[in-house]
């Protein structure tokens, strides 16, 4: 009886996992978390590697590509292009990083590792084991905390191509934040190009805090843009800022066709696209950021 | 680095938490809004700690080296703190041992020959030689004992040397030996900002003529509290006594603290906070518990007492002894300090195992009393954790036994005066003077191991402030009749506590809980 007392008063406010919430009042003197490292290295060995493909070609890509209408374009941009390189993109989506990774080109896609926020993807053992052998996920620190060291100029190094995305968070209400210097740094400092990519309706199709897209084959957009070399003593502020003015062209080659948004980017009429005309916290925002994409393929003379 | 100490208050997300109860513990849930006081966690101890007292012999402070101070031919007494301290005891090698042998060492090289070493018991039991060997350790202990390396004997009047009086006609009077040599080295362990400075040699060599100016009932009743020097009536005399020992003796004083690592790895659970515990600390909660409970008394007894800890050194200084004593007194708040906004009406006390009066024995009634309305209500500065005329709830079984050995006045004491009154100014009008003086008592003080005659009336006396603020004492678990016998209450649970205490302090009265363990001291504002 003394046993079954003593467990009923220890488990009292624990989860199944044993574990207590923090009191309120005990928040601010939370320890520091120790550091602690999720290891990646064999999501890179060959057998992760075949066991990757064939659940990105057998699973992820089908499903993303059946419930979705991707477009691709200015893949052929890459062509010439050797890794490693670097991946950078706009994010609002779960969406983003199957929609890229199945739309690579073959020649670049075999070796490719995406930064994952490592507070989100690596706090929990199996959701890090998963995101690393499903995506070849390694952690990123966002918040410039404290622990981990970079593993990405480690990755470039060892011939392996980034998939980044700069503004470290997927967007709240489907537009732009501004981009982080770190991919930029990381080029400037590695020399390896940057392929600018913009995503376009994936907000549309799966906004934060869905966990599938939804109904009615929402269309997508992946666009690549040319590779940006850093130049010759282009410092990493110079560069970003040339990655998000070429990530602006290609959100607005959706709305303006591609020469148009390249005139208008001449003006000096494109910014990056962040809704700032629309008030924070107006509804509009959001309305304006879920609004389907027009489909803009011709019309199919037969239907079945 | 060691995150602050800081007040909980009690949500609905708060666990259950740990409170001792004598030879156990349990988790108690609180009531909502009850404020649960933390110390700083544990600091970590010094790294090289050999090296760091060689250093403060070295570079003492307001005196010249030791080795300095040591000359061939010189009469060098060494006293250290006795087995009151810390506790629970520290793992060996004790710190005193490790600090007497580098004293010793230098005291070899310099070819001091006539060297004593003392324990500073005053009236407290003598120590056995296996205490005192794991004490100062087995090359000290082969090297002085016996002949050489012994307790204070506070009734031996032919080695009691009085110094004079304090301006306020207290007499000093203390270890003939120590008195008379060139130089006392003093090593101790300052667990709490009591102990230590002016205390070590007033107190620990003093005889019961000199103890009772400061061990009665109107001194402690204006100590608020006697851990926080400044306001405490008991240490204005320590200091007095130790000006006029200044004047004639020559003291070279080695402090050292130490963290709140008070338990080992196995019961690890003990050092954290009850949120933060993790599969094994639950896991070796229940075992720990259950095996405890289901232990027959003595064996249970037996282990709580050879547990040892694994206490980190946190400071180690040397020098004049009041100097030295304000470093100390500075490590041991940084330790256990920590802000609290104001009493409640009621204070909630774990008591554990052990006091200083119980080291390899019995906590009696009497010692159960002493440690929660001495020890534990005076571990504050400002004011106390509960307020005037609110009730203190303590968790202990206050079990009707006594060590025959080291208590036996205790025995009378409780039998005999307290069935007659309970006011501390009536037994020490009435009472003192014949426990003081017995002949059974000191004979057994000074042949056996037993505590001092008088010794159960200052354990009285040390709870006389804590009798005059609280309206009511609860024990929860206590022993019905030996609380009664004391003028306490006691109830089953901590919820018949609070409906006991309703009369005194309403139906939703605040509550503050000052956590232990580890030890902790409530800086009331």
């Amino acid at each position: 009886m003394g046993l079954i007392r003593d467990v009923k008063v220890l488990t009292g406010g624990r989860d199944w996992r044993g574990r207590s919430r923090t009191p309120r009042s005990a928040a601010a003197h939370e320890p520091p978390e120790p550091p602690r490292e999720f290891p990646t290295g064999w999501a890179r060995t060959q057998v992760a590697q075949a066991a990757r493909r064939a659940l990105q070609r057998g699973v992820l890509t089908p499903l993303t590509w059946s419930q979705t209408r991707p477009e691709v374009q200015g893949r052929e941009r890459l062509d010439a292009l050797k890794g490693p390189v670097v991946f950078v993109a706009n994010h609002s989506s779960h969406l983003d990083t199957p929609l890229i990774l199945g739309s690579i080109p073959a020649h670049l896609s075999k070796r490719v590792a995406v930064g994952a926020a490592a507070d989100y993807f690596f706090d929990a053992r199996w959701r890090a084991a998963v995101t690393a052998l499903v995506f070849n996920a390694f952690p990123v620190e966002r918040h410039r905390s404290r622990r981990l060291r970079s593993l990405a100029p480690y990755l470039l190094a060892k011939g392996w191509s980034l998939l980044l995305f700069p503004e470290g968070t997927r967007s709240e209400d489907g537009w732009m934040s501004p981009l982080r210097l770190g991919a930029a740094h990381l080029c400037v400092t590695q020399g390896v190009p940057i392929i600018p990519i913009a995503l376009r309706g994936t907000y549309a199709a799966m906004p934060r805090g869905r966990n599938w897209p939804v109904p009615g084959r929402a269309r997508v957009v992946v666009r690549y843009g040319t590779p940006l070399h850093p130049a010759e003593g282009e410092g990493a502020r110079a560069f970003n800022v040339r990655v998000g003015e070429s990530i602006t062209q290609l959100w607005a080659e959706e709305d303006l066709g591609w020469y148009g948004s390249l005139r208008a980017q001449a003006r000096g009429e494109l910014a990056l696209p962040s809704g700032q005309q629309y008030p924070t916290g107006s509804w509009r925002r959001t309305w304006e950021s879920t609004r389907p994409l027009v489909d803009r393929a011709p019309r199919r003379a037969w239907r079945s | 680095m060691s995150r602050p100490g800081f007040v909980l208050e009690v949500d609905e997300r708060t666990p259950a938490l740990l409170m001792h109860e004598g030879e156990g513990f349990r988790l108690e849930k609180l009531p909502l809004g009850s404020r649960v006081i933390y110390p700083p966690e544990s600091l970590p101890g010094l790294r090289d700690l050999d090296a760091h007292i060689r250093h403060a012999l070295a570079n003492p402070l307001g005196r010249e080296p030791l080795h300095e101070l040591l000359r061939p031919g010189m009469r060098l007494t060494i006293v250290f703190d006795d087995l009151s301290i810390p506790l629970p005891p520290m793992r060996t090698p004790d710190i005193r041992q490790r600090i007497i042998e580098q004293v010793l060492e230098l005291a070899a090289a310099k070819g001091v020959d006539d060297v004593e070493l003392i324990a500073g018991n005053a009236l407290h039991r003598r120590m056995t030689p296996a205490e005192l060997k794991r004490t100062v350790g087995e090359r000290v202990f082969r090297s002085f004992f016996p002949r050489h390396l012994r307790n204070h004997d506070a009734e031996d009047k032919a080695n009691l040397t009085e110094i004079g009086q304090t301006r306020h006609g207290e007499v000093v009077e203390i270890n003939r030996r120590a008195a008379e040599s060139d130089l006392i080295v003093y090593v101790n362990v300052s667990l709490t900002a009591m102990s230590g400075g002016p205390k070590s040699v007033s107190v620990g060599l003093a005889s019961y003529r000199s103890l009772k100016h400061h061990h009665n009932v109107h001194t402690l009743r204006h100590s608020k509290s006697f851990n926080d020097p400044p306001n405490s009536a008991m240490h204005h005399s320590y200091n007095r006594m130790a000006g006029l020992l200044d004047e004639s003796v020559n003291i070279f004083q080695i402090e050292t603290t130490v963290n709140n690592d008070t338990f080992p790895d196995y019961v690890g659970f003990l050092n954290k906070r009850e949120w933060e515990w993790n599969l094994k600390d639950q896991a070796s909660y229940l075992a720990v518990k259950r095996a405890n409970d289901l232990a027959p008394p003595k064996q249970r007894r037996q282990i709580w007492h050879r547990t040892a800890a694994p206490y980190g050194v946190t400071s180690v200084t040397a020098g004049d002894p009041i100097q030295v004593h304000e470093v100390t007194t500075r490590h041991v708040l940084r330790q256990q300090l920590t802000e609290v906004d104001g009493p409640a009406d009621i204070g909630i006390f774990g008591l554990p195992y052990i006091c200083p009066y119980n080291v390899n024995s019995i906590m009696n009634p009497i010692l159960v009393m002493s440690l929660g309305l001495g020890y534990f209500f005076n571990l504050y500065r400002g004011q106390p954790i509960v307020r005037p005329g609110g009730v203190a709830i303590y968790y202990h079984p206050v079990r009707n036994e006594f060590h025959p050995v080291h208590h036996p006045s205790y025995i009378d004491f409780f039998e005999e005066v307290l069935a007659e009154t309970t006011d501390p100014v009536a037994i020490e009008t009435k009472f003192e003077e014949q426990f003081a003086t017995d002949p059974w008592y000191i004979h057994l003080y000074r042949n056996s191991y037993a505590y001092h005659g008088v010794h159960p009336l200052y354990m009285w006396y040390w709870g006389a402030h804590a009798l005059e603020h609280l309206g009511d004492v609860i024990f929860v678990g206590g022993n019905r009749k030996t609380t009664a016998r004391m003028g306490f209450r006691s109830a089953s649970t901590l919820d018949d506590a609070l409906e006991m205490a309703r009369e005194r302090v309403g139906g939703s009265p605040s509550i503050n809980y000052l956590h232990a363990p580890p030890l902790t001291m409530a800086d009331v504002r």
